[in-house]
């Protein structure tokens, strides 16, 4: 039970990431290796804002803020030049790269390279579940790691601008000229990738401080995330997240203290040799038979 | 291709020799520099080996490799271990690593190649993250910590005068390396991974394997890197953090940086990469946030890197000094119908060839295709085609019309193999073909053409209707390794050049040879696409659309050139919309609407079928 929550916890914050992994790709079919480095521009404005004397929740939010803006520059300034030069190239898989290099090193030369402490509101009270005890922090972070998962994903089915999202992915050209403005919606998309690797920043803050090195190891947890839900959807990669999450713990309890180091990788290994699209594709067959069979018979199209 | 192409031919084994010599003494002068010195051209020469070795996955067959570190990492560990632990014989680790890396390699391609090129990029990483996580939590690679590295032996005292033996070693291995990357790009193969790259329809239609090629090319560059490993082992000690996920990037940022698909720049750019932050001494953090200022701004503001930025100066420089290229030849004047004589016998030279050796005594009776009762979908949707019958006579050619949408395209895809029916079987002369692939069904002697010209735009059209005879180069994949120093391929060589002659002569568009197809007007396009498909002398000739977007008198010359075809032999289906041309030149017509023949039979009494006249011509 402790090792579930627990797990939960920690795989609520690999999902954060691996959906703002997935928000930006499903619209740019662009995977912004700079997404971890965005989690530390979170942790790192939001301790910065609350070192000044700032009310914490504030500095919370302006980190949330800070992290959706640079994700927006990110765009602007590493992605849509290389996209507009050739649709089809990866060579974003080495701009973004730049821009991680740019935010971890530029964080460590503002702010040195030593962790510093963040404004802990909520990891002193703890609430016990079961026989298992949790801090308030990591059932906030349970919560809110849930609710930003349907949220978005009710977001992106229902209204006009999420579907729009899928337009330009499918194909950039045709939405521009039905009227879309695909720059708008791809930087829109980035900042909002942002804002979730914030959100997850300052959910982990308090257990982490702020280190200009958190974007590694959280960038990696939660690409790691994105490939075990597939990048077909955001929400399936919060699902993702969760499982590496209990998977770690598991492994640190049953293998030993050090085993979440490589089990990972274990994983995701398995799951690209198994299922390349991710474990959510095993429901594919099953949501298309579905389907059809709510289809009347013979209908076309 | 290279700057090598612009010289005179008469003086490039000249200075070929000279830029031979130039390295040598190069080498001479590191191996008798400072320790320091010989550190830096060390790794210099083992990132250029890794970038070349990138540059030809990414750069000719387009996939972007992430596991380069890795391999690099496999290479660097089995080499130290090999000899501490086991006490192998240097030089019997090498093979070890070319052929285990090597293979490796090839498994690591087979199972990432399955799905889209994104994935091989995220799979590769993977595999990079796997190794490193490895290495640094196994106890026999010693952990965080490394390993430390054999010595390289020393040269005997009647060689010594020549200095650093491992310097030499060094830019040996990158010497040999990149000559045999030189060698892939100057062999007839080159085109071929081109056209696997940017029009992998048109490769598979030529007969080339394509998943097998890529794979090919990928244990490559993977033997290459464990090479590279091979000789990183000297340099000290092997730790993990040589190998990390950064080292991948690195790597490409070279080769971008050096000018991806050009063989020599990721060589400056891997050179400027390890020699840059070793001799500007800065606040290392400073240095990283100029590293990755670098990776962004060059792929933003100069995506074809240092080798592409100099050929824009040179050829900004020729054009001020009023050195204008070549003036691009003017639309073939030539009026159809008159094509050189001996191109036509020399396409009717290659079917007699293709006819004696490919049909397995089957009559002149024997239809070139049959199809039976043919259905389709495309996933779980509707049938797209829906019992088709077709059948197409030896010699004749047979139209295929119907409005769009009806399933032309896709029976077509059913017959040349690139999709798969429901139900129902087809015949290639006589040949039941249902199990086969696209590249087993060209040995049947079937050519095709698509839609929307699918061609490679960075080549020229002769490059292009190279790719075409790629069936007709016997073993073409192994001996572009050295195919420059091969006499075969001499002689391979210029049988081809004749053959790609020939056939852009024949349809009538030799003079646009060697001009760039990104640069050719679209009936070009179309042309060379159909002379790639008729090179190599098929039996059966698929052509998709030839016609569409041509001119009313590159209609009428294409026309000739199909009958010309069939009074050769060939037989030919023809998909086309305009009915008028349709009705004139084909012997049989079949006309499809909404996956079902309405009509088929000889051209005149399709014609006057009122139900055809119905669905199709609209009266």
């Amino acid at each position: 039970m402790q090792v579930l929550l627990s797990g939960l916890a920690i795989g609520a914050i690999y999902g954060l990431v691996a959906m703002g992994f997935a928000i930006a790709f499903y619209v740019t079919r662009v995977i912004n290796f700079a997404e971890g480095q965005l989690l530390m521009v979170g942790v790192m404005v939001a301790a910065w804002f609350a070192r000044t004397g700032l009310d914490p929740w504030i500095a919370i939010v302006l980190g949330i803020l800070a992290a959706a803006a640079v994700g927006a520059v990110t765009y602007l300034v590493a992605v849509r030049p290389v996209l507009a030069f050739d649709r089809f190239s990866f060579a974003w898989l080495v701009s973004t790269l730049g821009v991680a290099l740019i935010l971890e090193n530029g964080a460590a030369l503002v702010w040195g390279p030593t962790s510093r402490s963040f404004p802990a509101l909520l990891t002193g009270t703890s609430v016990h579940v079961g026989s298992a005890t949790l801090t308030l922090q990591e059932v906030v972070t349970i919560g809110v790691a849930i609710a930003a998962a349907i949220g978005f994903e009710l977001y992106r089915r229902r209204t006009l601008f999420g579907k729009l999202g899928m337009a330009i992915a499918h194909d950039p050209e045709m939405a521009t000229a039905l009227g879309a403005n695909t720059v708008l919606v791809a930087t829109a998309a980035f900042a909002l990738a942002g804002a979730f690797a914030g959100l997850a920043g300052v959910l982990i803050g308090p257990i982490t401080y702020s280190n200009p090195y958190l974007g590694d190891t959280y960038g990696i947890a939660g690409f790691v995330a994105l490939m075990i839900g597939g990048t077909s959807r955001p929400a399936a990669a919060m699902a993702g997240g969760l499982l590496l999450g209990i998977l770690g713990e598991a492994a640190n309890k049953l293998i030993d203290t050090q085993a979440s180091d490589w089990f990972p990788f274990v994983v995701v290994v398995v799951m690209l040799l198994v299922l390349p699209e991710g474990l959510l594709s095993l429901a594919a067959p099953f949501r298309r038979a579905v389907r059809r069979a709510r289809a009347p018979a013979g209908a076309t199209g | 291709m290279t700057a090598a192409s612009r010289v005179p031919a008469a003086w490039r084994p000249a200075a070929f020799v000279a830029a031979l010599a130039g390295y040598g003494v190069f080498a001479y002068w590191a191996a008798h520099s400072t320790l320091y010195i010989q550190g830096l051209v060390l790794v210099a020469a083992v990132f250029g080996m890794l970038a070349v070795s990138l540059d030809l996955v990414a750069g000719m067959t387009g996939l972007y490799s992430l596991g380069h570190a890795g391999l690099f990492a496999l290479g660097a560990y089995a080499t130290t271990i090999l000899y501490n632990d086991h006490h192998w014989n240097l030089f019997l680790i090498l093979p070890t690593c070319l052929l285990g890396v090597g293979a490796v390699g090839l498994v690591l391609g087979a199972i990432s190649l399955r799905v889209s090129g994104l994935y091989f990029a995220i799979t590769t990483f993977v595999f990079t993250l796997v190794v490193t996580v490895f290495a640094s939590d196994s106890t026999f690679t010693g952990g965080y910590g490394g390993l430390i590295g054999p010595i390289f032996p020393e040269f005997p005292s009647s060689l010594s005068w020549a200095g650093q033996s491992v310097i030499w070693a060094c830019l040996i291995a990158l010497l040999i390396t990149t000559l045999v990357v030189l060698a892939i790009r100057s062999s007839p193969l080159y085109p071929v991974l081109l056209a696997i790259r940017d029009a992998e329809p048109f490769a598979a239609a030529a007969g080339a394997s394509t998943a097998a090629v890529r794979i090919g090319v990928f244990g490559l560059s993977a033997a290459i890197a464990g090479g590279a490993g091979w000789m990183f082992a000297f340099q000290g000690i092997v730790s993990p953090s040589q190998f990390s996920w950064q080292v991948s990037v690195n790597i490409l940022v070279m080769v971008i940086l050096g000018g991806i698909n050009t063989t020599i720049g990721p060589i400056l750019g891997a050179v400027f990469i390890t020699v840059f932050p070793a001799q500007v001494n800065i606040n290392p953090f400073w240095q990283e946030v100029l590293f990755g200022a670098l990776f962004v701004g060059v792929i933003v503001i100069f995506p074809s890197g240092f080798v592409g930025l100099v050929r824009l100066i040179g050829r900004q420089i020729g054009r001020s000094l009023g050195l204008a290229g070549p003036a691009a030849p003017r639309v073939e004047e030539e009026q159809p119908g008159i094509v050189d004589a001996a191109a036509v016998s020399a396409v009717a030279r290659a079917e007699e060839r293709s006819a004696a050796s490919g049909s397995n005594g089957s009559g002149p009776e024997t239809p070139a295709i049959d199809c039976r009762d043919i259905s389709f979908r495309y996933g779980s949707g509707p049938l797209v085609l829906n019992g088709v019958d077709f059948t197409v006579r030896r010699a004749t050619i047979h139209g295929l019309i119907g409005p769009n949408g009806s399933g032309k395209s896709t029976l077509v895809d059913l017959i040349s193999g690139r999709l798969r029916p429901v139900g129902g079987s087809i015949e290639i002369e006589g040949v039941a073909v249902d199990r086969e692939g696209v590249t087993k069904r060209v040995g049947h002697g079937v050519a095709r053409t698509f839609q929307s010209a699918v061609l490679v735009n960075e080549l020229s059209a002769r490059q292009n209707v190279q790719v075409g005879l790629y069936s007709r180069v016997p073993r073409l994949a192994a001996r572009s390794l050295a195919w420059p120093a091969l006499p075969s391929a001499r002689r391979d060589g210029r049988r081809l050049r004749q053959t790609v002659d020939d056939s852009l002569a024949f349809v009538g568009a030799r003079e646009w040879g060697r001009v760039r197809l990104a640069d050719a007007p679209h009936g070009i396009a179309q042309l060379t696409q159909l002379a790639a498909a008729c090179a190599w002398g098929p039996r059966t000739l698929i052509l998709d659309e030839p016609l569409a977007g041509l001119a009313p008198s590159e209609v009428e010359h294409a026309a000739s050139i199909l009958a010309k075809l069939k009074s050769t032999g060939v037989s030919i289906v023809l998909i086309e919309h305009q009915p008028r041309f349709v009705f004139a030149l084909c012997d049989e017509v079949t006309v499809l609407a909404a996956g079902e023949v309405v009509a088929s039979g000889p051209a005149a009494a399709v014609r006057e079928d009122e139900h055809v006249r119905e669905v199709y011509l609209g009266q």
